[in-house]
């Protein structure tokens, strides 16, 4: 039986569905048998970033109302033979899909994948309830932002109170520079507002938006800094006992250095 | 990283820790509806009442803290006494 796992976040545009798509398909390359969910419905989008939009026949509401079988309205990756896509709804509103049923499509998925990923709409609403409604496990994805965080906490809260937790992080679009500045939230900073444990770290990367234009992984290119982040929490998911993954820190015990003495570099 | 961190420290006007201090005080008053008013309250009912079994307290001293644990939040407070002895002889 399969895991069912959750991507979501209370921010939105925080990266659920990059970190959706790199985990599901660096799972694949493991070897893992991968269903990868959009149940953000209304803002169909998982499709895009996975280069897979062309395929589309049927959609996760086709399957829930019965006008098509799970079977067929699965896609296939293109390169990936052990990783398939349920894509989401496009013209269908949030209400379309209620709880129980989540529950009945994630109950026959883990029959037949290892990993069942559900890439959540963002907020504390009903899309939200749906989509955690048959998960085994939460991911809550956040940025190092004060705003993010906070509705990261909301969430926190509203998994726990599901029955769903303790729920595990990812933080996402970290910019080691600004960390060792002082400008920014660090890791430690948002596990102690938190108090959740880590999952895993990524980088701001603008491999994220090549890949995304070209709808394919950051996880194909690990040379990338986020690639081999993805990576890095596809083990830690998988149960590897590997620590998180440290972002090098380029020129920041130069600006250190510089700070030390008084002077700023801009 | 983090033992760089510690050995140059961060400074405590940096834009960082400010976001940190202001998250604390947000994520505090979202969980437990206890606002920046409320803590002042319950600090100067909290020194009432310990006053009248330790004199020695100065109520202005008090700390109250909210913190995050894996298991549950915590309130703490940190309630200096003055010492009979040595009280004008430090600070
Ligand atoms: N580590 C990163 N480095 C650079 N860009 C990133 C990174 N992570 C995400 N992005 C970019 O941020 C934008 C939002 O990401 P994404 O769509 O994954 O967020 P989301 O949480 O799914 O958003 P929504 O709440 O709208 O569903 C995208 O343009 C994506 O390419
Ligand atoms: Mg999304």
């Amino acid at each position: 039986m399969g895991r069912v796992i959750t991507v979501t976040s209370g921010k939105g545009g925080v990266g659920k569905t990059t970190t959706t798509a790199n985990l599901g398909t660096a799972l694949a390359m493991r070897g893992a048998r991968v269903a990868v969910v959009d149940a953000d419905i209304g803002l169909r989008n998982l499709d895009v970033v996975m280069g897979l939009e062309n395929r589309i026949v049927y959609d996760l509401v086709d399957v829930v109302e019965g006008r098509a079988r799970l079977r067929q309205a699965l896609i296939k990756d293109k390169r990936l033979p052990e990783l398939c896509l349920l894509p989401a709804a496009q013209t269908r509103d949030k209400d379309a899909v209620n709880a129980q049923q989540m529950i009945d499509l994630t109950n026959q998925l883990r029959a037949e994948f290892d990993y069942v990923l559900i890439d959540s709409p963002a907020g504390i609403e009903a899309g939200f309830r749906n989509a955690i409604a048959g998960a085994d496990e939460v991911i809550i994805v956040t940025t190092p932002e004060v705003s993010a965080v906070r509705d990261a906490d909301r969430i926190v809260g509203l998994v726990e109170a599901a029955e769903k937790g303790p729920a595990s992080l990812v933080i996402n679009r970290i910019k080691p520079r600004l960390v060792s500045r002082g400008e920014m939230l660090s890791v430690e900073d948002v596990l102690e507002l938190l108090a959740i444990s880590l999952l895993g770290i990524v980088p701001e990367d603008e491999t994220i938006v090549i890949a995304t234009n070209r709808g394919e992984a950051a996880v194909y290119d690990p040379s990338s800094l986020a690639g081999r982040a993805y990576i890095n929490i596809a083990q830690r998911l998988a149960g590897e006992d590997v620590p998180v993954m440290a972002i090098p820190d380029q020129q920041g015990m130069l600006d250190r250095l510089l700070g030390l003495f008084g002077r700023r570099r801009t | 990283m983090s033992f760089l961190n510690g050995l140059f420290g961060r400074k405590r006007d940096s834009s960082a820790e400010l976001a940190k201090q202001r998250l604390l005080t947000v994520l505090i008053d979202d969980r437990y509806k206890l606002t920046p008013e409320m803590m002042a309250q319950m600090k100067a009912d909290l020194a009432e009442v310990l006053k009248r079994y330790l004199p020695a307290i100065d109520a202005d001293q008090i700390e109250v803290t909210l913190s995050r644990g894996e298991a549950h939040d915590l309130l703490k407070a940190d309630v200096p006494l003055r010492r009979a002895t040595d009280q004008s002889s430090h600070r």
